[in-house]
């Protein structure tokens, strides 16, 4: 080959080259979520990230920082306005009330019958409005009784034989309180926002009631259920108006006794002070939610999910990503488990060194026990004006001396209206 | 030439130069976008049915949204508790913070100097953190409040001061007051050492005793200040949403609930924009009312 030949040849591979890697097109995705607005779980979320990206080069994600509070705010208002991002970190009711806006791509078209066979029964079905899959199950958080087995020993009580019912819990309360009078007995959240009714949810159905069902606000089982946080706000079992997350650091100082919180208070507990996992098993137990007068208690499922959005431009891309942070092992292990605390999705674990992150007595008591007991949620867009009023109820419950059948009248005239 | 005359003759060469108004047209352009937008954008809603989760056209409803005002128990509730939370805030805090102005006023000294820095500092603190600052001082387990009172033998067992619906507006109102009292100390302060020497001298010299000197001297002189004051601070009371919310979210029930507060719930929880247009009607139409009353008292005062 002669000279110009040559250089002809160069000049085209070159161009050949250079134009590929000009048309090999990168998408972005924009991907909102409280992950990296969270000093606990950043590392951890963008660490995911990084490993996605370096496996998907032609993929680049752009995290938008939100707080978990303003996430429905922010995302309702960016679907009004024609901006929303590809992917979100969703949770509770904001999952259905952005589902109601009609701007959430279904994922049934992506997720096929064979994929959603490997995750845990009862862990995509909720999110299912219609024919429509609305969202992706990212990871598990539902809610237990935590019990601290020093308090109860001091208290007289057999730390590997917590309450089965409320009335035994009662009566735990009641030695726990006369032993230690300084210790809250009994951490559950009533503040007046939209998780506190997730966390109340499963004692409310516990008392056989369902308040937003037609009367079931005035019901007797309704009034019960007020009575009976009435009757322990009174003898000082709760402290009234702390946020769950406030409870955590003083549970870790053997200052809670029982404590009605999710899957993640290992992690936190174990960060707060220092404890091993031995340590932790040996101090702190997990049960389910003793059972009501109906016979059963129940949980709430308080796990993440990602949404896709209808304006997407890059659905296939988003898609793939979401399933990455749902599924992937190394994502599975360091953001689901090691960072979230939470519970992966997926029925089993290939991974050796995943399936031993997930044997723990925890684990089991969730996987086994408790995940069985979650109770359905009322959610939807009536959702926010349940829980405001509702809670307002509870707060009223246990702070004044109103009447509860008034308390319970007023919230059935709200919820009414 | 004085300076009355010079502020005279440029007026009047404003008026020979006709062009010097267009001068404020795009001042006015701005207002208008930023402030005349919204609350037009917030009269015309208030009259829909208009809910962001609803993606179907806003439906018209006429004067509905109101009737169902009247009788919206919680906005009555918050209604009570915006005139409490306002009038009970800006009366207490003016009180003190014109009677600390009257004691410090002529204690000089470096210690003086220290302790006006000390009033003055609450003032530098943002709400927020007034907020969180005083949510941690009631806490019922820890709080810091309950611990000294305890100690003092004034309470007998830890009070839930943020958790009692009897006394948790109260408790908001005291963080409050200690958050605006610096506002009129600094106000009177400076009003007081504008009042001229002669005055006071004429006084002394009439052998004025101290109360008098205060309320027929003083007061006087005080007047237009406090009233420029108090509305600043009705305006700012009325708006305050960082305290309550950080502090109770309105609750326990209701018993903290405000208007901003309940105007924020149904706005950005339940998205229900045609209520809340509705509620912010009112308290724009409340404000105006209180603006209105304070600027004929000052217009009164300079026509006299």
């Amino acid at each position: 080959m002669g000279l110009p030949k040559r250089l002809v040849s160069a000049a085209l591979i070159a161009f050949v080259g250079l134009s590929g890697t000009v048309h090999a097109e990168q998408v972005t995705l924009k991907f909102a979520n409280w992950a990296t607005a969270e000093g606990a779980t950043r590392d951890g979320m963008e660490q995911v990230i990084s490993a996605f990206e370096a496996e998907n080069p032609d993929i680049k994600i752009e995290s938008e920082s939100i707080a978990f509070a303003e996430m429905a705010r922010q995302l309702v208002l960016r679907l009004r306005s024609g901006n929303p991002p590809d992917v979100a970190q969703v949770a509770g009711n904001d999952t259905f009330a952005l589902s109601s806006t009609g701007g959430l791509e279904p994922l049934q078209g992506y997720a096929d019958k064979a994929f959603l066979d490997t995750l845990k029964p009862g862990a995509y079905e909720p999110l299912m409005v219609g024919e429509d899959l609305i969202a992706f199950p990212w990871n598990q958080a539902p809610a237990g009784l935590w019990y601290n087995k020093k308090l109860m020993e001091d208290a007289g009580l057999d730390p590997e034989d917590p309450p089965e019912t409320i009335d035994e819990l009662n009566e735990a309360m009641a030695a726990i309180r006369e032993a230690n009078p300084e210790v809250i007995v009994l951490g559950i959240d009533t503040t007046n926002r939209a998780f506190a009714l997730q966390a109340n949810w499963p004692w409310i159905r516990a008392f056989g009631a369902d308040p937003v069902a037609a009367g079931g606000a005035e019901s007797e089982e309704m009034q019960a259920y007020l009575g009976w946080l009435r009757d322990i706000s009174e003898k000082g079992y709760i402290d009234p108006g702390r946020k769950i997350g406030e409870f955590r650091p003083l549970f870790a100082q053997d200052q809670v006794a029982f404590l009605w919180d999710q899957v993640l208070v290992q992690g936190v507990i174990q960060s707060t002070n220092g404890m091993s996992a031995e340590e932790f098993n040996a101090h702190y137990g997990v049960v389910p939610m003793p059972a009501g007068p109906g016979g059963k208690g129940y949980s709430f499922e308080g796990g993440h999910q990602l949404v896709m959005f209808r304006d997407s431009q890059h659905k296939e891309a988003a898609w793939k990503f979401m399933k990455y942070l749902a599924t992937n092992e190394a994502a599975v292990k360091t953001y689901t488990i090691e960072t979230n605390r939470s519970i992966p999705p997926a029925k089993s674990v290939g991974d050796p060194a995943v399936a031993e992150l997930l044997d723990t007595p925890v684990i089991e008591a969730f996987s086994n026990d408790i995940i069985p007991t979650i109770s359905p949620m009322p959610f939807g867009p009536e959702f926010a004006e349940y829980a405001t009023v509702i809670m307002a109820g509870v707060q009223e419950a246990v702070t004044s001396d109103r009447p509860v059948a008034d308390i319970a009248s007023d919230i059935q005239n709200q919820i009414g209206n | 030439m004085p300076a009355h005359s010079k502020q005279a003759s440029s007026r009047r060469a404003g008026g020979k130069a006709p062009f010097l108004h267009w001068m404020v047209l795009p001042t006015l352009l701005v207002l208008l976008a930023i402030i005349g937008y919204p609350v037009v954008s917030t009269v015309y809603l208030s009259f829909f049915e208009y809910n962001l989760l609803d993606f179907t056209p806003p439906e018209y409803l006429g004067l509905d949204n109101f009737a169902q005002m009247a009788s919206d128990r919680i906005f009555w509730i918050s209604l009570k508790n915006t005139l409490y939370y306002t009038g009970g805030t800006v009366l207490v805090s003016m009180l003190i913070g014109t009677a600390v102005a009257l004691l410090l006023e002529n204690l000089k000294g470096p210690v003086w100097t220290a302790v006006r820095a000390l009033v003055v500092s609450p003032w530098a603190v943002p709400f927020v953190v007034v907020a969180f600052l005083f949510r941690f001082m009631y806490m019922q387990n820890g709080g810091i409040v309950n611990d000294i009172l305890l100690d003092l033998g004034v309470i007998g067992n830890p009070v839930s001061w943020l958790n009692r619906a009897d006394i948790s507006l109260g408790a908001i109102i005291v963080a409050n007051i200690w958050a605006t009292t610096p506002f009129f100390f600094l106000l009177v302060s400076s009003a007081l050492s504008g009042i001229p020497d002669a005055v006071l001298e004429s006084a002394r010299v009439d052998r004025a005793g101290l109360w008098s000197t205060i309320f027929h001297i003083k007061l006087p002189f005080l007047r237009n200040p406090l009233v420029v004051g108090s509305l600043l601070m009705v305006i700012s009371n009325f708006n305050d949403f960082a305290k309550v919310w950080v502090m109770t979210q309105g609750g326990p029930g209701y018993a903290t609930t405000t208007l901003v507060v309940y105007v924020y719930r149904m706005a950005f929880e339940r998205f229900e924009i045609g209520y809340a247009s509705a509620l912010g009607l009112i308290w724009l139409l409340l404000l105006l009312l209180v603006s209105v009353f304070y600027i004929r008292l000052l217009w009164n005062r300079q026509n006299d």
